[in-house]
């Protein structure tokens, strides 16, 4: 469905995409994660074929250059930043675009309609942009993409600084989407985005991509040990049991029947525990998460990069 | 096409959202129309006089009527003050000439027909036209009062008493007395003679007014100064546009607008082909807005419509293609802008936009047929009031169109060259 093969993108002395191969399949979504700087806008403008890689291949339904008219007419792209007249009202905006992707009569009508629902903007249609809050025009720019149908859509930090009803607008609309089977592409630094939206990540930095996979695969590969504490039931002395069933971890540390070990399957570690009719009177699991993927990865977190 | 159109539809819908634009395209042309045009109406109903100071030194009955004679003129306001007080005011600039007229100016005329000069001015060397102008009115005055010297019976008559005086009072020489006496004396007889009508006929050639010869056709030059007030707000208007256009073109970049653009199924020409239409079309608005307003408001005459339609649509697309090219000069709108509106301005300074040409230096004239506002406003002038032929038409709307192609190519290349979106 997407193809990128060893792309390459330089910006004088800066290396913006260095090598990048991956494939997106049909009806999937695939999250890019990473800080600012990373190469995200500089892919997905490849994507878009509103920037030419200095070397590799990108395709898309299998047309190698993203540029021509006929993948565009299949493409959406929601830019990073608002891209809209603020002069003119969000149905003008929606009337222009739709018409730009060659839609007339019902058609149009029928799409501007729903994209303004989609948007939730069809009481505010007929105001000026320039009077809307950050995250009406967020939406907006979204629906802007949405008005040709695309089956693929590539979308570029769409949620940065809007309100969360708007984020959750926002992802509502991307989780339906992925119902109608639409091939996504989304780029975000919040991984708390990547891990609700998408079925494969990849982590980059600095032009690479350091890992890919789904969100278990890259927290079981990278992410590192969850730390489980609990409070045991009863008072006879548990070590051994609980060592055989974690088996002989290292990390075992019990005292005033507190238990706490590090695991890098904590469900499973759980599930034996259980099975072996150690009670519990509480339970804390601090689990591993993306940003403990990327700490791992780069040494640096998400957010201070 | 379909396209193109709607791009075009937005632009201008953008256009009309903001009323900071709406005023330089539209309504400053018409404020400039109505300011100056009523300004050089109001000449037309009287010319406005000029001040000139006069210091009569000489006290003469000649300096006297020739004072008369000056004052006589509707374009003269004379006001007579002494020496120093003429002096200090030309000096500051309060008057632009002084005319001294020195004692011993009434026995040569004026010095017209001696070596002595008994006739000065001063003027303000900052209003170097206005006392060139004035000279010209003072020399005339001069042989007009010359002029009655030789045609009014009576001043021959108190003349040649004059002279049989002077001669009698020449007690040196009593044997040229006699003979003065009797030339003098001969001459009146033979004065008395001559018919008045036929002495009047005589001189009746030795007149400085000039004929003028009727070169502007059937229109006989413009009819109102509106004629000319009209051509120069519509160029006005159309350097508005195109300033604003060039700007909304960067502005496209700056915002992102642009890329959402570009990845809609319409190439890069269509684009600007878009933004070239809308500029195009709210030129020409703009030009028929005035064109209307003058007909019907101002009773503008067009000698014919088809040619000024001709010109309008030459001027249009010369300055679509300067706005493709000012729209490339800049990274930012500030950028652009300044640029913009810097073009413009010299283009309209050295064209005849601001000043006319006439009173640009001479060394400047060649520079002004670089200027598209030059031909543009010949080319409307044509239309309106010169009375062009189509062949006559053909010189300044090829130029505008070559103009404007040269400037649409280099801008498009300048676009590709660095300000390729992305």
């Amino acid at each position: 469905m997407i193809s990128v093969q060893n792309v390459y993108k330089q910006y004088g002395r800066t290396v913006a995409l260095d090598g990048l191969s991956f494939e997106v399949e049909k009806g999937t979504t695939f999250g890019l994660l990473g800080p600012n700087g990373a190469g995200k806008t500089t892919l997905i403008g490849c994507l878009g074929g509103l920037l030419v890689p200095d070397r590799g291949t990108l395709s898309i339904q299998g047309r190698s250059d993203p540029s021509q008219i006929e993948v565009r007419r299949c493409l959406g792209v929601v830019p990073q930043f608002i891209a809209l007249y603020e002069e003119l009202t969000a149905l003008q905006n929606l009337r222009l675009f739709a018409r730009l992707h060659g839609l007339g009569g019902k058609a149009l009508v029928q799409r501007v309609e729903a994209c303004l629902e989609i948007a939730l903007l069809t009481e505010r249609a007929k105001d000026r942009v320039s009077e809307f809050s950050g995250g009406m025009k967020r939406r907006l720019n979204l629906a802007c993409s949405l008005l040709h149908d695309p089956m693929v859509l590539l979308l570029d930090e769409p949620t940065v600084g809007v309100d969360p009803q708007s984020r959750n607008l926002i992802f509502e609309s991307i989780e339906r989407m992925k119902q109608e089977g639409k091939t996504l592409i989304y780029t975000t630094h919040y991984m708390e985005e990547a891990q609700r939206l998408c079925d494969h990540v990849a982590i980059m930095d600095a032009g690479k991509i350091l890992a890919d996979g789904t969100v278990p695969e890259l927290i079981e590969q990278h992410g590192g040990s969850a730390r489980i504490e609990a409070r045991l039931h009863g008072d006879e002395d548990l070590i051994g049991p609980i060592s055989r069933c974690l088996e002989n971890n290292p990390t075992i540390h019990i005292e005033d029947r507190l238990l706490g070990f590090e695991t890098r399957r904590p469900m499973a570690d759980l599930t034996a525990l259980y099975q072996a009719g150690i009670q519990l009177d509480s339970l804390t699991m601090e689990s591993t998460n993306l940003e403990d993927v990327f700490l791992n990865l780069t040494g640096k977190k998400l957010r201070d990069s | 096409m379909k396209r193109i159109f709607h791009l075009a539809m937005k632009d201008i819908a953008v256009l009309m959202a903001d009323k900071g634009n709406l005023f330089w395209v539209f309504g400053f042309p018409i404020v400039y129309a109505l300011f100056f045009g009523a300004i050089f109406s109001g000449s037309q109903e009287g010319p406005s006089s000029m001040t000139l100071g006069i210091v009569d030194e000489d006290g003469s009955a000649l300096s006297r009527q020739f004072v008369e004679e000056l004052d006589s003129r509707e374009t003269l306001e004379v006001v007579s003050f002494s020496r120093e007080e003429a002096l200090a005011r030309v000096r500051k600039g309060t008057l632009s000439s002084a005319l001294f007229l020195k004692p011993g100016f009434g026995d040569g005329l004026g010095g017209l027909f001696s070596g002595d000069r008994n006739i000065e001015m001063a003027s303000d060397p900052a209003r170097a036209m206005e006392s060139g102008f004035l000279q010209g009115l003072i020399v005339q005055s001069l042989f007009e009062v010359v002029y009655k010297q030789f045609t009014d019976m009576d001043t021959i008559r108190s003349n040649l008493d004059l002279w049989r005086e002077e001669i009698r009072n020449d007690v040196g020489s009593t044997l040229n007395t006699t003979i003065f006496l009797g030339f003098v004396d001969a001459l009146q007889l033979m004065l008395e003679d001559v018919e008045l009508d036929s002495a009047d006929s005589a001189l009746s050639g030795f007149n400085l007014s000039i004929p003028t010869v009727e070169v502007a056709g059937e229109n006989k030059g413009p009819e109102n100064s509106f004629q000319i007030t009209f051509p120069q707000a519509m160029l006005w208007g159309i350097l508005g546009c195109a300033a604003t256009f060039a700007v909304s073109l960067v502005r496209e970049r700056t915002v992102g607008t642009m890329l959402r653009l570009r990845i809609c199924p319409i190439s890069q020409a269509h684009i600007l082909a878009g933004k070239g239409f809308a500029c195009f079309i709210t030129c020409l608005f703009v030009i028929v807005m005035l064109f209307l307003g003058g007909k019907f408001f101002f009773h503008v005459p067009i000698n014919s419509v088809p040619l000024f339609f001709l010109a309008a649509v030459s001027i249009t697309l010369c300055f679509v293609g300067i706005m493709m090219m000012v729209s490339t000069l800049g990274r930012t709108e500030q950028s652009v802008g300044g640029a913009g509106w810097a073009i413009m301005m010299v283009m309209s300074m050295i064209g005849g936009g601001m000043v006319p040409l006439v009173f640009m230096p001479e060394w400047l004239h060649p520079f002004s047929y670089a200027s598209p506002v030059r031909w543009g406003i010949y080319a409307l002038e044509g239309g309106i009031w010169r009375g062009f032929g189509f062949a006559e038409m053909l010189m300044p709307c090829g130029i505008l169109l070559a103009i404007g192609a040269v400037c649409f190519v280099f801008g498009l290349w300048l676009m590709k060259r660095f300000h390729s979106v992305g």
